[in-house]
């Protein structure tokens, strides 16, 4: 999500970092409303416009994440993008869906298995590419108190510059560790190379390492905070970021079920 | 104060001496042969499972002991690792009841051994491998290798027409992350005596007919909540002791190694299911239709709409426990156990401790031979515990905060963050082990063992 937005400013050099997650390959389960707040703040980004999207430094961005568990191995997702900056008020930047299956625990199969596509649109104040499509796939695998991710993320851009740049690749990563049943550590990267057929430089890249914790207090909740810094000149250079989120069980369930 | 005459009796040493030996150094022909063997079970059509069975059957064979009577049985491991089979439920001596960490010596990999000892107390019991699975969900007691084992008593609790044996257990282990924080061990089919709903053989009744089920949960894990649509259970044992007080119950639970005996008079004509209550169960299998005699068509199920069970409506009436019981009035002495997990990552599951030490640190005081102890299990795990005690019986006595008396079992399901007291007579000198009854607990650390002065 965060990498579909950040290519679709690619060409811009502009930072729109919405939802900044590695995903998991669990899915919600059904009859389960997970309820999302991404809440972002870049205290050191782009200040200046650039074709027309405004600056990231300073912005801060809310987004509202709805994911709904249709079975036992798939849920939709639905995002609502806002920004909230010193002379643009609080603005909706776009909406987003994400429909995604994975491989069911019963298969067996030793590592996570899911994969989730992207489709949405956002305003051009906030990126040059307004259509944008993402392709995810998600392998995930937790080892004793280690926990490992990688999103191999490809994306296309339907209307805007990058059109012509094709399939993006903008891979993430997660390395995290359990200090206890409760507090988890670890970092996350996030990097967008541009065209497939022909990354970019280094200085176009998006390159960023956050430094991050998961908070496991209740089933029911999801904490994560963190700090990340860009190491690119087309990377926004320190953000914070934190989610919280919450389960709401709608079914009427009972014992037996 | 206990006789030597009883010490004599309850250490096995009056009448043929229990003993494990080396198969060939008998010259006479056992009372049962079992061969530990790979086999494949068909659970149901296109479902087929490789597992370790006793001689080739999921459960193995019924085994029928005389209460008192000295028996023999040949166990044959064509297996490539140690097994031991432990005889759940029967006060015998360490050397034969079936646990190494008794010192019952394993049976090495394809080689033989006879266990002979004197079956008691009477009732129905089961025997099952007693050996580690650890990260493998496809061994011990998640495999096939259970059985039932009936000590005929000199009378029977009930009059009954005819009986069925039903061992429920699940299959396909993999692990799971669980709210609790932890993997633990779910499960893709679940079975009725080793065959999912339509593939095996109905239970077939006569109308008038008292039927006498004989039901033990072989689960390596899951605690199972049986129903039989169109009928209800009057339940007349637990864990094959007689219950001071039977009652009439619409559905049965079992935790794991737990056995319940009920009666079931078959007095609605009709082809019914009796199955596991909760649906998500029930959907990966575990029911077997019962057929009346000529009657026909579908089986039909009646869903119950919540899980009813608790242990206290079979106890005994207030004053009458105690004169049943027949106990000093000596105040027993108290052990207090305590249950606790210990976290070892998300992606892993837990370890766990009695008193905050695991097997084999977990110690307690040596036990007095003819002296009576109370048990405090206190449970501050978030996990349900079915604990069993070897070699010994115990009586359950306080539960829900309430005392309670006159139910003798030898697995008892602890709830998570409850307390509950039994109390049991130290009559069977020799290391007797405690433990969780769930496979991945005992694998991690939740035993100990009591041993004898």
């Amino acid at each position: 999500m965060f990498l579909a937005l950040a290519a679709a400013s690619f060409s811009s050099r502009a930072q729109t970092n919405y939802e900044i997650q590695v995903y998991g390959a669990e899915t919600v389960p059904p009859e389960t409303l997970m309820v999302e707040l991404h809440s972002n703040y870049t205290l050191d980004g782009q200040k200046y416009v650039v074709d027309g999207v405004y600056p990231t430094d300073h912005q801060e961005h809310e987004t509202l994440e709805l994911t709904q568990g249709l079975n036992d191995w798939s849920e939709v997702g639905f995002y609502v993008f806002t920004s909230e900056q010193d002379g643009h008020g609080v603005q909706w930047v776009g909406d987003h869906i994400r429909p995604r299956v994975r491989v069911p625990d019963s298969w067996g199969w030793p590592v996570g298995v899911s994969l989730s596509t992207e489709v949405g649109f956002q305003r051009s104040a906030y990126s040059t590419d307004t259509w944008t499509w993402e392709v995810r796939p998600i392998v995930d695998k937790s080892v004793g108190r280690w926990y490992f991710a990688i999103n191999p993320a490809l994306e296309r851009t339907w209307h805007g510059p990058d059109v012509s740049q094709g399939i993006g690749f903008a891979p993430s990563a997660k390395i995290s560790y359990d200090f206890n049943r409760v507090v988890s550590g670890g970092v996350e990267w996030y990097a967008d190379y541009g065209a497939i057929a022909r990354l970019g430089p280094i200085h176009d890249q998006q390159q960023q390492l956050f430094v991050v914790t998961d908070l496991n207090v209740s089933a029911l909740w999801e904490i994560n905070i963190g700090v990340g810094i860009g190491a690119t000149a087309a990377t926004d250079h320190l953000i914070f970021k934190a989610i919280l989120g919450r389960r709401f069980d709608w079914g009427r369930h009972s014992p037996i079920d | 104060m206990i006789s030597r005459r009883d010490l004599l009796r309850i250490s096995g040493f009056v009448g043929l001496a229990p003993r494990l030996t080396a198969f060939g150094q008998e010259a006479s022909e056992p009372d049962y042969k079992i061969e530990i063997a790979a086999t494949t079970l068909d659970l149901a059509p296109r479902q087929a499972l490789k597992t370790i069975a006793y001689n080739g059957q999921v459960p193995g064979p019924l085994l029928r002991f005389k209460e008192g009577r000295p028996v023999t049985i040949d166990v044959n491991n064509r297996t490539d690792r140690p097994e031991v089979v432990h005889w759940h439920g029967l006060s015998i001596p360490p050397a034969v009841d079936g646990a190494m960490e008794e010192g019952t010596p394993a049976i090495a990999p394809h080689s033989s051994a006879r266990y002979t000892f004197t079956p008691r107390p009477a009732g129905f019991r089961w025997y099952h491998t007693h050996t580690m699975a650890m990260n493998d969900l496809t061994r011990a007691q998640y495999g096939g290798q259970h059985g039932f084992l009936m000590i005929e008593p000199r009378e029977n609790p009930a009059p009954y027409d005819q009986e069925f044996f039903l061992a429920l257990h699940d299959w396909g282990g993999y692990l799971l992350a669980s709210d609790d924080g932890a993997m633990n061990p779910s499960y893709t089919v679940a079975t009725i005596n080793g065959k999912a709903m339509g593939s095996g053989e109905p239970l077939r009744v006569r109308q008038g007919q008292r039927v006498l089920l004989h039901v033990l949960n072989s689960s390596p894990t899951e605690v199972h909540w049986i129903a039989l649509a169109g009928h209800s259970f009057r339940v007349v044992a637990l864990d094959g002791n007689p219950v001071p007080t039977p009652r009439t119950v619409p559905m049965l639970r079992l935790a794991p190694a737990e056995r319940v005996c009920a009666l079931v008079d078959m007095n609605n004509p009709g082809v019914w299911v009796l199955g596991e209550v909760r649906k998500h169960m029930h959907a990966q299998g575990m029911a077997i239709a019962l057929e009346y005699e000529n009657k026909a068509g579908g089986p039909q199920w009646q869903q119950p709409p919540e899980l009813l069970w608790n242990y206290e409506q079979f106890a005994a009436s207030a004053g009458a426990g105690a004169a049943a019981a027949g106990h000093a009035a000596d105040p027993p002495t108290i052990i207090p156990l305590v249950f606790d997990a210990k976290f070892q990552g998300h992606g892993a599951m837990e370890t766990w401790t009695i008193n905050g030490a695991s097997y084999p640190n977990a110690r307690v005081a040596p036990l007095v031979a003819g002296r009576r102890y109370r048990l405090q299990f206190i449970n501050n795990s978030i996990d349900d515990h079915p604990v069993h005690l070897h070699r010994h019986s115990f009586e359950l006595r306080r539960l829900g905060g309430a005392d309670i008396r006159g139910i003798i079992k030898d697995v008892v399901l602890v709830d998570a963050r409850t307390r509950m007291e039994v109390e049991f007579t130290a009559d069977n000198p020799g290391a007797s082990l405690f433990h969780c009854h769930q496979q991945n607990h005992m694998d991690r650390g939740f035993m100990m063992l009591f041993d004898y002065a």
